[in-house]
Order: C-alpha cells, then sequence, then structure tokens
C-alpha cells in the first residue's frame, strides 16, 4: 500500500458507504474465484476513524511507524531522555483502527457480577469520584521483540521500542466498580472499547484482568494524559491503565467494564498475550498450560548517550537511563563499559510514583579513545536481575534483555 | 556505520540499535498469492506478512489465530495459504525465486547492489575469487537461523579465517538496508 496515499486519504467515506462495500468484500470473498485485483481493499480512513495523517501530525519526527494499518510507532530510547514520557513521544499501538468518539456522549457501563448496573459521563465521573495523577509504566507485551533471536511474528518493536511513562489523570478503578458493587462470587474485570476493524468480522480486543489488580489504587480510568487531555490515539476520551501489566490490559476508548467469575474467554486472552512458564525451542508452538502476560519483568534502557554519540577523550559522559519493573521495585542498577566482564553500581533518584521509572546515572570517563559501549542492567526487589536476552518465546513477549548502546570517544 | 556491530554472547545475539529495512507493500509473487493477499491483507498491510519469517508450524498456528481474530478463510483455503506463506517466508529455508518474473523489472536489484558496493570485486556467484563464491557461502549456512545476522556482521566489520588466510576488508558505507538484501540474497543462492 502507498505510504503517502493511505495517510493523506481524506475521511470523505460515509459510514454507508463503507459498509456497502464491507458486504462487497464479503460477496468477492464468497465467489470463490479469487484474483489479485480482486483482493478486498478496505477504505484507508472509514468514516468515524482518525486518520494517521492526523496522528502522526502530532507525534515527534523520530517516532518510527512499524506498521500503517493499523497504526503502531515507536520512538529510539535516546528519544526518552525526560522523567515523564511527552505525549509525542508515547508509543502508538493499534490493534484496529483508531476510533473518533465524541466526550460529550460518551459514557462508561459497568455491569456484569455486579449488584447495579451502572453508567457515567465523564462529567459525571469527575464529579463523583476523587481525581488522581499518577505517573506509570505502559508497555506492550510485544515491546523490544527485535532482540529475541530467531526473531517471532508481530510488532518489530525496537529493543527499547513499544513503552512509555508519561503522567496519567484519571479515578480510581475501584472507586467505579464499588459504585456497582462487586458481587462476591466475581474475581475478575474486562475492559471493551470503540474501536472496530475494517471488516464487521474482526474480533474486538478484549482482555480481564483479577479483580486484585483492577482494585489496585494505581488502576485506573483514565481521562487526561500528562495533565491534559487524552489524546485520540491513546484512547480519548476514556481508557484504562492497568499500570506495568503487558499493555493490552489497558483498554482504549474504554465504554465497557464487565465483572466477570472467571476470566474473559477469547482469542486475546486464549491465544495472544500468552507466553511459555518455560523457554521453548525456536519455533516450537506454545504449551497449552502457557501463562496470561500480565507484569513485565525488570527492564532498563540507556536514554543518554544516544547510539553513536561522539566525545572526547578526557570529557566525562553522563551516562543516564531508566529502570522498571512490573509489580515491585527496582533494587539496583549496574553499568558496565566492558561488554560485562565489569559492573559499577549506578545512582538512582529516589522513588516517585509507585509504578514509574526510576532514572539512574552514572558518569564515566573513558580511559582509551575507540568505540566504547555501555551496557545497562536492573535487579528489582525480589532479586531478579535482567538476563542478557530474554527467554525465547512464540510470540515474542518480555523481551528485557541488557540494554546496550555503542558510542564513540576521539583522541 | 557502527550501529551495525554485532556481539555475540552464547547463541543470543545484542545487537546495537539498529532499524529494520522498510519491509516491501506487497507479497511476493508465486503460488497462491492471489489468495493469500485476498485473505490476508485486509484488517491489516502486507508487511504483517513481509516483515515476518517463521517456521511452518509457526504458520499454521498464525492462520489459525487469524482465523480467530475474524479472517474470512474457508477452511479448504488453510493449506493453499500455509504452503504459499511456508515457501516465500520461511525462516528455516530460503525462499525460491518470485514465480511470475514477466512482472518484475528488467535488471536483478541485488546484481545492482554486488556492483555498486563493490563486492563482485572479490566474488562471484558460482567461482571462488578472492572470496568464497555465493552459491558456497548459502550452502555452508543452510538451515543455520543466525547465519543472516552473523554475516551482516561480518560484511560490515570484514574478517578472516573462515574460508582462508586471505582477509575480507571492513565494508563500512554499505546502508544497513542492503546489508540485509545482499545477506538474503546470498543466502538465497543455490
Ligand atoms: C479479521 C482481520 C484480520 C485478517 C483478515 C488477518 N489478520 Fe493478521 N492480524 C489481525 C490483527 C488484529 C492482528 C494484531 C494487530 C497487529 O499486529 O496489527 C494481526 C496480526 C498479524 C501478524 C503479526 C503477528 C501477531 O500474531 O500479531 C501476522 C504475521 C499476521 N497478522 C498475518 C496474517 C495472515 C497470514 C493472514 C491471512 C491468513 C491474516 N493475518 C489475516 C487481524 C487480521
Ligand atoms: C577485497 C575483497 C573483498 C571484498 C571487496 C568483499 N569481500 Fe566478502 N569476502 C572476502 C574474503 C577474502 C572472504 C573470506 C573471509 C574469511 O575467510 O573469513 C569474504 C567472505 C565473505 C562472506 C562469507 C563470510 C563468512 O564468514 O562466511 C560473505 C557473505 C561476503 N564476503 C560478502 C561480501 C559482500 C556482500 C561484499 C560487498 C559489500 C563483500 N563481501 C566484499 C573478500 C572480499
Amino acid at each position: 500500500m502507498n505510504k503517502n496515499k493511505y495517510l493523506n486519504c481524506s475521511l470523505d467515506v460515509s459510514r454507508r458507504n463503507f459498509l456497502t462495500r464491507v458486504a462487497a468484500t464479503g460477496a468477492a470473498l464468497s465467489a470463490g474465484k479469487v484474483l489479485a485485483q480482486e483482493a478486498p481493499k478496505p477504505p484507508a480512513d472509514p468514516a468515524g476513524t482518525v486518520a494517521n495523517s492526523t496522528v502522526m501530525g502530532e507525534k515527534h519526527a523520530g517516532m518510527v511507524v512499524h506498521s500503517e494499518r493499523p497504526l503502531t510507532a515507536s520512538v529510539p530510547a535516546e528519544l526518552h531522555h525526560f522523567a515523564a514520557t511527552p505525549n509525542d513521544r508515547m508509543f502508538v499501538r493499534n490493534n484496529l483502527l483508531t476510533p473518533d468518539i465524541d466526550a460529550a456522549q460518551h459514557r462508561l457501563t459497568v455491569k456484569g457480577s455486579v449488584h447495579k448496573e451502572v453508567s457515567f459521563s465523564l462529567d459525571e465521573l469527575r464529579k463523583n469520584f476523587p481525581v488522581v495523577r499518577t505517573q506509570a509504566m505502559l508497555e506492550c507485551a510485544g515491546a523490544g521483540r527485535t532482540g529475541f533471536v530467531p526473531r517471532p511474528s508481530g510488532t518489530p518493536w525496537s529493543v527499547t521500542g513499544g513503552m512509555g511513562c508519561p503522567v496519567w489523570n484519571g479515578v480510581r478503578l475501584r472507586d467505579v466498580l464499588r459504585a456497582a458493587g462487586v458481587q462476591n462470587h466475581a474475581g475478575y474485570v474486562a475492559g471493551q472499547g470503540g474501536d472496530f476493524g475494517v471488516i464487521a468480522t474482526a474480533a474486538p480486543v478484549i482482555r480481564s484482568i483479577p479483580l486484585d489488580k483492577a482494585m489496585e489504587p494505581h488502576t485506573l480510568v483514565v481521562f487526561g494524559m500528562n495533565d491534559g487531555p487524552l489524546p485520540k490515539i491513546h484512547g480519548h476520551p476514556l481508557r484504562l491503565l492497568v499500570p506495568g501489566w503487558a499493555g493490552s490490559a489497558s483498554t482504549k476508548w474504554l465504554h465497557t467494564l464487565t465483572v466477570l467469575d472467571a476470566p474473559f474467554k477469547g482469542t486475546y486472552m486464549d491465544t495472544s498475550y500468552r507466553i511459555p512458564r518455560d523457554a521453548v525451542k525456536p519455533g516450537e508452538k506454545m504449551p497449552p498450560d502457557a501463562l496470561v502476560t500480565e507484569a513485565w519483568p525488570v527492564k532498563s534502557m540507556i536514554t543518554y548517550p544516544a547510539q553513536n554519540a561522539v566525545f572526547k577523550l578526557g570529557q566525562s559522559v553522563l551516562v543516564e537511563g531508566r529502570a522498571w519493573v512490573g509489580e515491585g521495585a527496582i533494587a539496583k542498577v549496574e553499568l558496565s563499559f566492558d561488554e560485562g566482564v565489569t559492573w559499577q553500581t549506578a545512582q538512582i533518584n529516589s522513588a516517585t510514583d509507585k509504578y514509574a521509572w526510576r532514572i539512574f546515572s552514572v558518569e564515566f570517563k573513558p580511559a582509551k579513545p575507540g568505540f566504547t559501549t555501555a551496557l545497562a542492567r536492573a535487579t528489582d526487589d525480589r532479586g531478579n536481575t535482567q538476563p542478557m536476552a530474554a527467554k525465547w518465546n512464540p510470540l515474542g513477549y518480555f523481551w528485557n534483555g541488557v540494554h546496550r548502546v555503542g558510542f564513540v570517544v576521539e583522541a | 556505520m557502527l550501529a551495525g556491530v554485532l556481539l555475540f554472547l552464547g547463541s543470543t545475539v545484542i545487537a546495537l540499535a539498529q532499524d529494520d529495512p522498510v519491509p516491501p507493500k506487497t507479497l511476493t509473487p508465486g503460488k497462491g498469492v492471489e489468495l493469500t493477499t485476498a485473505r490476508c491483507v485486509i484488517c491489516h498491510d502486507a508487511t504483517h506478512i513481509t516483515r515476518t519469517k517463521l517456521s511452518r508450524g509457526e504458520w499454521e498456528f498464525n492462520i489459525k489465530n487469524m482465523i480467530e481474530r475474524g479472517a474470512p478463510i474457508a477452511p479448504n483455503e488453510i493449506a493453499p495459504i500455509l504452503e504459499y506463506l511456508a515457501t516465500y517466508y520461511n525462516r528455516d529455508a530460503a525462499a525460491p525465486a518470485p514465480v511470475p518474473a514477466a512482472t518484475a523489472s528488467a535488471g536483478d536489484p541485488v546484481t545492482g547492489l554486488l556492483t555498486t558496493h563493490a563486492c563482485t570485486a572479490c566474488h562471484q556467484t558460482d567461482k571462488r575469487v578472492v572470496g568464497p563464491s555465493f552459491r558456497e557461502v548459502a550452502a555452508k549456512y543452510a538451515g543455520n537461523s543466525s547465519a543472516a545476522a552473523m554475516l551482516a556482521g561480518k560484511i560490515r566489520q570484514g574478517g578472516s579465517g573462515v574460508w582462508g588466510a586471505a582477509p575480507m576488508p571492513p565494508n563500512a558505507g554499505v546502508p544497513d538496508a542492503d546489508v540485509r538484501r545482499l545477506v538474503d540474497w546470498i543466502l538465497g543462492q543455490k
């Protein structure tokens, strides 16, 4: 598909027109005889969606697009050199199209194993519940996938791609759930969002989380990002924030919360977002007892210097980065400037919000000219340390291998 | 130039930051391409496939997964789609030449790259010159899934000792995307 053609495509496609085309697609599909020209060509920007060009127009020029349909994009590590991730550097990960939702009409419904079904407008959410603000990690389960050798299928995020740590504004999910009254036998909550695919058969992306995590005070129904409105691409007007966990649980464009007695059954719970208990041989099938991806393991990245930066010998370099873990806390970050032979402990900033990344730094004075590398590895408070390479798994989730950056020291 | 340097640690590689080459926007022409395009290039663009190389078993899983996600694929269409994907996008076996060569533009683009980057000064496809023939290289690494990454690193950095004492000098100025294409092409020589 021609990139520019797609990006510049106008929104001038009516919903009915879109549905007609979908129907025509179905007819072509059932016709049996298939020619290349008959390949269903969905309208690039169906009615009710936000064009990629609009989304990318608000993003940093250094953001790399991995897929145009559905839109996925991310920035390199050095562009994360901020205390909190600014909106224009926050990664984009859609499964379907980007819906354009009218906040004034939008409601959030809570149903399922509750005492009474309730629904709230945005104003009602703000008025009824304490408004909170927290900085927290959001990271796609497949973030860093290109670290895996051989490469599993899925978005080719760079080793530090597919994550960010902005400030979120919203209300606590537990307050919203309590307003409906969670029944005793309930154990899970599933979020559903207003995104849709180019054909009507595309399965909605529904994920459930255990109630314990839903009731955690940092799990939010979010309506703001970095103290401003929530951008359309990040879920406007409402989304879930399930901090530290595989990003797919943080449903964007949230309109329904269903309280369940058992985990939601659906392809995005049972086939995708699964990880084997133990590493499997590359190419092998997903074992039947694979686990649902939940909290991210301990991870870190170097945000300064950038890859291929140039320094003068004698100059000291303040090597800096970010470290985080899905549940728990960062206990230690170490850096190596000799490819992992020796390690030195980095300074870490004092903890801020529970799920925010920590900033670490080491002052490094290169002793010799030439190409020099910095490796960072973090350890959490349960004693888990980042491996050199994460365990291979069929869908390429949870890459947390040691991050390595190279720079040049000139004599 | 240093961005392509690879470090080997056991069986895994920590590569320095490097962008993937832009994957093709259409599927490789070959038996089954029409059906695969019709069934698979709907919800997402073709790059989901062209950026991917999987084992046959993984493609089988992927098709089942896509049907669960709503792909309109009839039971009797699974086998031909699997055959196509496992032929042209197979991690374990080099892809055969695209089939309707008639539509391919004249002049093989990779042959052009070999000349542009002066690889032909030392290499030929079927004869050893200063360096090994590309057929020898392809045969040596057939079925070795980490060969592509290794060879990309070797082409950039140069080296000696694998084929003899003669060294290959570093090929520093070759863009990453070209190195990948060259390696894919070299590994596909039979
Ligand atoms: C009903 C819509 C739909 C159709 C049709 C479809 N896919 Fe997908 N596919 C998806 C969705 C949704 C994703 C996940 C989001 C993404 O990565 O874009 C996906 C992702 C993928 C991925 C990335 C790996 C992964 O598991 O996420 C590959 C590879 C892929 N599809 C291949 C195919 C192939 C091959 C076909 C035809 C057999 C196909 N798709 C048809 C919806 C579809
Ligand atoms: C000045 C001569 C020279 C040039 C120019 C040259 N090579 Fe080589 N190449 C060699 C030699 C000699 C070897 C064998 C090295 C060894 O034994 O490790 C070699 C080995 C290789 C190998 C096999 C490496 C291995 O470890 O098995 C590949 C692949 C290769 N070259 C590709 C290329 C490509 C692509 C280019 C152009 C970008 C290129 N070469 C340019 C001399 C050259």
